[in-house]
C-alpha cells in the first residue's frame, strides 16, 4: 500500500467549538443519513445532556458535554466526538485484511466485506474511535465513514451540513489557514492550538476551543503517526528476515561443514590403503 | 421582530432576555457568530446557564419575573450617564411631549386608581394638547411635565444597588451588562434585544416588552440595521397564524375585532381608527377603513356592498374576553358544547393542566387534528380516569406535516417562504387547508339545506378555493385583486388594472368594494408577476446588510426593517453611514436600500413624514396611553412569589384578577419555579416524543436544580423527585447542576427549580407535565398566563420508575 505524503487538498472539518452550541443536530443527522437504530436511553449518560453513553455500533458521532466551574465562572461545554479520519491512519495499518483505507478524498473508508471482527484497529487507534457490533452474532467493526459518498457526489458530510454554526468543510489547507487566521484574530478567546493539526501525525477533523482540550474530554495523543511507530518495527522485518535467513544459512553451512569435513576424514580413513605402486 | 434573523449579524451588541435562542433557535447561531465574528459582544439574561449563556461575553443572572426591575435599571443607567441618542429620542419619540397635570405616581400606583372598578382611570394619562388638537411639546426636554423628564423621574428608583437586590444579578455583571448594551446608544452603534416567553409569560408580560421597547427607543436602535425589538417566535408558522387573527381580539392583519356595541361598519371605523392632528403624521391605522372592507369583500364577495355595510353584519360580534383561558374556563364550567383542536394541545399547553384535561371532559365533542395522538385527543384514557366516567365524543383527525403540504411559512422576521410538498401523506392524513375546507364547504351546505337562527352569514360566504384546494388561489385572495377595471392615477402616469388582476399592494386598496384582501399586509405578496413568497434570488443589496430583497418575500410592501426612518436624520442622511438601510437620494430624489417606511421624503421637506408610521402621533412612545396597567412599565413582583417588592409597596400588578388557586405560603412552597424548552424536543412534545432519534437524546421528564438545593434535599443527580405547587405535583428525574444557582433576595438564599415543558402521557416517551404546577393567573392585557415564575417544592422520591 503506497503512503501519501501531501495531505493539503483532503476534504478537511474545521469544529470551532467555540461556536458550537451543543444542539445534536450533527448527531441526528449522523443517524438519519446513515439510518442507525436510536439507543436505548434514560435520564442522561455524563454531564449536561448528553446522550447517549459513549459512540457505539448505533452512534457514529456524539456530543460530549462539560458541565462544570472554573475560577467561580460556569462552563458548559460541547465537544462532537467523530472518527478524526487520520492522515495516517493506525486502523488501516493495523488491519490484516485491508479493511481500512484512506481514500484520495480524505476520508478513511472501511469496507465491512474485508472484516474479520479481529478489532486490531480497536486496539491501534489512539482516539478510541472504531466501535464493535457487540449486538450481532457476526460482529463487525463500525466506524464514520466521512459520508464518503456524500463526498464523492460533492456533498458536505451530513453532520457538517445540519451544523449552523460550528461545522466548516473544505480542504485541509484551507481549513488549516482558516483555523489560524481565527487562532491570530481571536488571541484571547481560544487556546493557542488546533487539535488534530498535528496529532497522530494529522488529521482531516480540526478542533478549536476556547477550554483546554484535555478538560473537554480530548485525549493527548502523540505527534508521531501511528504507523511510524509499528513502521520503525515492520520496516526492519525484510532486513531482519533476510539478516536471520542469511546467518542461519551461514551457521547452518558452517555446522554442516564441520560434519562435511569430517564425514570426508572419516571416509578416507575407512578405506583401504591403495598398493604402493612398485 | 422588527428586524429579522439575517441583520443579527449586522449588530454590535445582542441581549438575548427571557428567551435561548442557542437552545431554541440553533440556526440564529449561525448570524449570532457572524456578528461576533466582527466583534459583536453576545448577553444572555437567564435565570440559568444555559446553552445560549455558555456562548455569551457576559451572562447576567436573573430572578424570574424581575424583567422590569433589569430593564428599568438599564433605562435608568442610560439617562443618568448621558447614553442616550438624544436627537433620535428628540425628534422619533414622544420624550418632549407634555402630560396632563393629573398623571402621577406614588408608591407603586399610578394616578387614578377607581378601587370600585379595579382599574385605572386612563384619561389621567393623555397628552396635554394645544389649541389645534396637537401634543404640547418641550423640544428642550426640560420641561417637568414632558416625558422625558417624568421617565428620568420614574426610573431614578431603579439604581444598581435596588436592581441586583431584586434581581439577584451580580453588581459587576449587572454593570457590565449595563456599559455595554447602554454603549450602543451611540449613533455608529447598534444594539439588538431578543425576547420570547420568559419575558412574556408574565402578568406583566405586556410591560416587559414594553420597557424593552423604551430602552431601544432611548438608544436610537429601533428601525437600524443590527437593532431592534426582536421576538423569537415559537413555532415555524405562529407569525403567520398571528398575521391571519389569530388572537381573539383581531380580525387578519390586526386590524380591530368588534365587540357585541360595535353596531355598524361606520360607527365602528370611526371609534377604532386612530386621528391625528400632526400634520406630519402618516398615521397609517387611517387607512384601516379600506382595508377592513377589502377583507369583508374577500369573505362576502359579491355580496357585500355599500349599501349593506360590505356584510359587517355578517362579522361574528364578541361580548368580552373570549382568549385561551376564558375560553378553557368556559369548558370546565361547562359552557361549551364543542372543540376543534388543531395542532393544538390544551392537555399540555395551559396552565394547570389537571384543570384543562378535566375541562375536556365536560365537552359534548371534541375535534383534534394532529399528526399524531396527543395529550388532548386521549384526554379520555389519560392516567388515573376511567374512560367510561367521560362523555365526550373524540374525533381525531389525521393532519398532513409541512413537507406534505405546499403553501407559506412566515418567520419570526417576517418572511413569508413559500414550500413545496415533498411527499404524500402517509394514510388518510390531510393538509389543515383540506380540513378547514371541507369544514367549510359542508357547514355551508348543511346551512343552506337546514337553515339555522342566522345561516347568512356561513351560507353567503365566498368560498371557492377549487376542488383540491389550490392553495395559490387563497395566497391570491390574502394578497387581494381587483373586483372590476379599475384605473389609479400615480403621480404622472395612469394605471390600468382588470377586474381579477391581482392588487400590487395595499395603496392600492379602496374602501369602494373594487379590491378584495384577505389581509392587507400580505397585499403585495402575490402579484401579476407571480408568487413573490417563492422567489430564492439571494442577491443582497449593495450595502451588504442582509435585506435580500428578492428572496421570498416580507410584509409590509417587502420591508425588511419596520421604522427605517427613523435610521436617518431629518435630512434623509443615515445615522451610521457604515449600515445605510436606508438613505435619501438627493438628486433622484428618492430612497435607496430597504423599503422606505412611508416612501415620503425625508421629514425637513415640507412633505416629510415622521418614522413611527403606526402611531397616529408618529413617533414613538416611550409613554404610553394605551395600557391599562399604566404608561410606563413599573416593576411588580409575580403573583408567587418568594420576595417582597423592594420597588414599591405594591407587591404585584394591580389590575391582575388573583386566581384561587394561588399559594404565596413560603413555608409550603419556598422556590421559584419555572420553564423552558430544550433544543431536542418541540412545545407540547407531540412532534418529537415519537421520534427515536430525538427520545434517545432527551427520554426522560427531569427537573433542574443547583448544587446547594440537592444537598440540602440530599438529592444526587439521576435521583427521582417529586416537584408540587398548590395546582398539582409531577415526577422527574433530577438534573442537579451548578449552572443553577440560588438567588439572595434580602439576604436570604432563594432556589429555584426548573424543567422542560415538553413531557405528557401520549406518544412514545412519557413522563410528567410541567403545566400540571402552573397557574392560569393571566395578565390583564393580553390574558396570558404567567408560567414563568411560580412557587414550588421540591421533595426526594417518587413511586414510579
Amino acid at each position: 500500500m503506497r503512503e501519501r505524503k501531501a495531505f493539503s487538498l483532503d476534504r478537511t472539518f474545521l469544529i470551532d467549538l467555540t461556536r458550537c452550541t451543543g444542539c445534536r443536530g450533527c448527531q441526528v443527522a449522523c443517524k438519519e443519513w446513515n439510518q442507525m437504530e436510536a439507543e436505548k436511553t434514560a435520564f442522561f449518560e455524563g454531564e449536561g445532556y448528553q446522550n447517549p453513553l459513549a459512540m457505539s455500533e448505533h452512534t457514529l458521532t456524539r456530543i460530549k458535554f462539560r458541565d462544570y466551574q472554573k475560577d467561580g465562572r460556569n462552563e458548559f461545554a460541547f465537544y462532537k466526538e467523530m472518527c478524526m479520519h487520520c492522515n495516517q491512519p493506525a486502523c488501516a495499518s493495523v488491519c490484516p485484511v485491508g479493511a481500512f483505507r484512506k481514500t484520495p478524498e480524505g476520508p478513511v473508508i472501511y469496507d465491512a466485506k474485508r472484516c474479520i471482527g479481529c478489532r486490531f484497529c480497536m486496539v491501534a487507534c489512539p482516539f478510541g474511535v472504531p466501535k464493535y457490533q457487540w449486538s450481532k452474532t457476526l460482529p463487525l467493526v463500525v466506524k464514520c465513514t466521512g459520508c464518503y459518498s456524500r463526498v464523492k457526489a460533492g456533498l458536505v458530510p451530513a453532520c457538517a451540513k445540519a451544523c449552523p454554526s460550528a461545522i466548516v468543510y473544505g480542504n485541509r489547507r484551507d481549513m488549516v489557514d482558516e483555523a489560524q487566521r481565527r487562532l491570530a484574530a481571536w488571541p484571547a478567546k481560544y487556546i493557542n492550538r488546533i487539535y488534530g493539526l498535528g496529532e497522530a501525525g494529522g488529521t482531516s477533523v480540526l478542533y478549536l476551543s476556547e477550554l483546554p482540550f484535555d478538560e473537554l474530554g480530548f485525549k493527548n495523543v502523540t505527534s508521531r503517526p501511528l504507523p511510524s511507530y509499528t513502521w520503525a518495527a515492520l520496516r526492519l522485518v525484510p532486513g531482519i528476515f533476510m539478516g536471520v535467513g542469511a546467518s542461519l544459512t551461514f551457521i547452518s553451512w558452517l555446522t554442516q561443514r564441520k560434519d562435511r569435513l569430517r564425514n570426508e576424514e572419516e571416509t578416507r580413513k575407512a578405506a583401504p590403503a591403495r598398493p604402493e605402486e612398485k | 421582530m422588527t428586524n429579522h434573523w439575517n441583520d443579527l449579524k449586522n449588530s454590535d451588541c445582542i441581549m438575548a432576555i427571557g428567551c435561548n435562542p442557542a437552545e431554541n433557535h440553533p440556526v440564529s447561531f449561525k448570524w449570532i457568530e457572524a456578528a461576533k465574528e466582527k466583534g459583536a459582544i453576545l448577553i444572555a439574561v437567564d435565570p440559568r446557564f444555559t446553552r445560549t449563556a455558555s456562548k455569551a461575553d457576559t451572562y447576567a443572572h436573573i430572578r424570574p419575573g424581575t424583567d422590569i426591575a433589569f430593564i428599568g435599571g438599564l433605562i435608568n443607567y442610560a439617562l443618568q450617564n448621558n447614553l442616550i441618542h438624544k436627537e433620535y429620542v428628540r425628534e422619533y419619540t414622544n420624550a418632549p411631549f407634555i402630560i396632563v397635570e393629573k398623571f402621577d405616581f406614588n408608591e407603586g400606583m399610578f394616578g387614578k386608581w377607581d378601587d370600585n372598578e379595579k382599574a385605572y382611570d386612563m384619561n389621567a394619562w393623555a397628552y396635554a394638547m394645544d389649541e389645534s388638537g396637537r401634543a404640547r411639546r418641550d423640544p428642550t426636554l426640560k420641561d417637568p411635565r414632558c416625558v422625558f423628564q417624568l421617565l428620568k423621574k420614574h426610573y431614578t428608583r431603579y439604581d444598581v444597588e435596588t436592581v441586583c437586590a431584586v434581581t439577584g444579578t451580580k453588581k459587576d455583571d449587572y454593570l457590565r451588562v449595563a456599559q455595554t448594551f447602554c454603549g450602543t446608544g451611540r449613533p455608529d452603534r447598534a444594539g439588538t434585544i431578543l425576547y420570547a416567553m420568559g419575558i412574556t409569560q408574565s402578568t406583566h408580560g405586556t410591560q416587559n416588552v414594553r420597557a424593552v421597547a423604551m430602552l431601544q427607543m432611548l438608544l436610537g436602535n429601533i428601525g437600524i440595521a443590527g437593532g431592534g425589538v426582536n421576538a423569537l417566535r415559537g413555532e415555524s408558522n405562529v407569525q403567520g397564524s398571528t398575521d391571519h387573527g389569530l388572537l381573539f381580539h383581531q380580525l387578519p392583519g390586526y386590524l380591530p375585532s368588534p365587540e357585541y356595541s360595535d353596531a355598524t361598519l361606520e360607527a365602528t371605523l370611526a371609534k377604532r381608527l386612530p386621528k391625528t392632528n400632526e400634520p406630519k403624521s402618516a398615521n397609517w391605522w387611517q387607512h384601516g377603513g379600506t382595508y377592513a372592507i377589502s377583507l369583508l369583500k374577500a369573505w362576502w364577495g359579491q355580496d357585500a356592498t355599500a349599501e349593506n355595510g360590505f356584510c359587517y353584519d355578517y362579522l361574528p360580534k364578541r361580548s368580552g374576553n373570549y382568549s385561551y383561558i376564558y375560553v378553557m374556563r368556559k369548558v370546565l364550567q361547562g359552557h361549551v358544547e364543542g372543540l376543534v383542536c388543531m395542532g393544538m394541545n390544551p392537555a399540555m399547553g395551559g396552565p394547570n393542566s389537571l384543570k384543562e384535561r378535566e375541562a375536556l371532559g365536560r365537552l359534548k365533542w371534541l375535534v383534534t387534528a394532529d399528526l399524531w395522538e396527543t395529550e388532548t385527543s386521549i384526554f379520555w384514557k389519560r392516567p388515573g380516569v376511567n374512560p367510561k366516567d367521560i362523555n365526550t365524543e373524540v374525533f381525531m383527525l389525521p393532519a398532513a406535516a409541512s413537507t406534505e403540504k405546499e403553501g407559506s411559512i412566515t418567520n419570526s422576521g417576517r418572511w413569508a417562504q413559500w414550500r413545496y410538498k415533498a411527499v404524500e401523506s402517509p394514510g388518510e392524513a390531510k393538509s389543515d387547508l383540506w380540513i378547514i375546507d371541507q369544514f367549510s364547504t359542508r357547514l355551508k351546505a348543511v346551512y343552506a339545506k337546514e337553515g339555522g337562527a342566522f345561516p347568512d352569514p356561513i351560507v353567503k360566504l365566498a368560498w371557492d378555493y377549487g376542488h383540491e384546494p389550490d392553495v395559490h388561489r387563497v395566497a391570491r385572495e390574502i394578497n387581494g385583486y381587483f373586483t372590476r377595471d379599475t384605473s389609479v392615477k400615480e403621480k404622472d402616469k395612469t394605471l390600468e388594472f382588470k377586474g381579477g388582476d391581482q392588487v400590487p399592494s395595499f395603496t392600492y386598496l379602496s374602501d369602494d368594494g373594487s379590491t378584495v384582501s384577505g389581509c392587507w399586509i400580505y397585499c403585495g405578496s402575490y402579484t401579476r408577476e407571480g408568487n413573490m413568497m417563492a422567489r430564492r434570488d439571494p442577491t443582497d443589496l449593495p450595502n451588504g446588510l442582509g435585506i435580500h430583497p428578492k428572496w421570498a418575500w416580507a410584509w409590509p410592501a417587502n420591508r425588511r426593517i419596520l421604522y427605517n426612518r427613523a435610521s436617518v436624520n431629518r435630512a434623509g442622511e443615515p445615522f451610521d453611514p457604515k449600515r445605510p438601510v436606508i438613505a435619501w437620494n438627493q438628486v433622484e430624489k428618492q430612497w435607496q436600500g430597504d423599503v422606505p417606511d412611508g416612501g415620503a421624503p425625508p421629514l425637513n421637506d415640507d412633505k416629510g413624514t415622521y418614522p413611527i408610521i403606526m402611531n397616529p402621533e408618529g413617533v414613538g412612545r416611550l409613554y404610553a396611553l394605551t395600557l391599562r396597567d399604566g404608561p410606563f412599565p413599573e416593576h411588580y413582583e409575580p403573583v408567587e412569589s418568594p420576595a417582597r417588592n423592594l420597588l414599591s409597596r405594591v407587591q404585584h400588578n394591580p389590575l391582575v384578577k388573583v386566581t384561587s388557586d394561588i399559594e404565596v405560603d413560603l413555608d409550603k412552597y419556598p422556590y421559584v419555579g419555572t420553564t423552558y424548552r430544550v433544543t431536542e424536543h418541540w412545545q407540547a412534545g407531540a412532534m418529537t416524543r415519537s421520534l427515536p432519534w430525538l427520545v434517545e437524546l432527551v427520554p426522560n421528564m427531569f427537573v433542574e436544580i443547583s448544587q446547594s438545593l440537592a444537598k440540602s434535599k440530599g438529592i444526587r443527580n439521576g435521583d427521582r423527585v417529586r416537584v408540587s405547587t398548590e395546582r398539582g405535583s409531577l415526577e422527574a428525574f433530577a438534573l442537579v447542576t451548578a449552572r443553577i444557582k440560588p438567588f439572595i433576595v434580602e439576604g436570604r438564599s432563594i432556589e429555584q427549580v426548573g424543567m422542560p415543558w415538553h413531557f405528557g402521557y401520549a406518544g412514545m416517551a412519557t413522563g410528567d407535565s410541567a403545566n400540571i404546577l402552573t397557574s392560569a393567573v393571566e395578565s390583564p392585557d393580553s390574558s396570558i398566563p404567567e408560567y414563568k415564575a411560580f412557587l414550588c417544592n421540591i421533595e426526594k422520591g417518587g413511586t414510579r420508575p
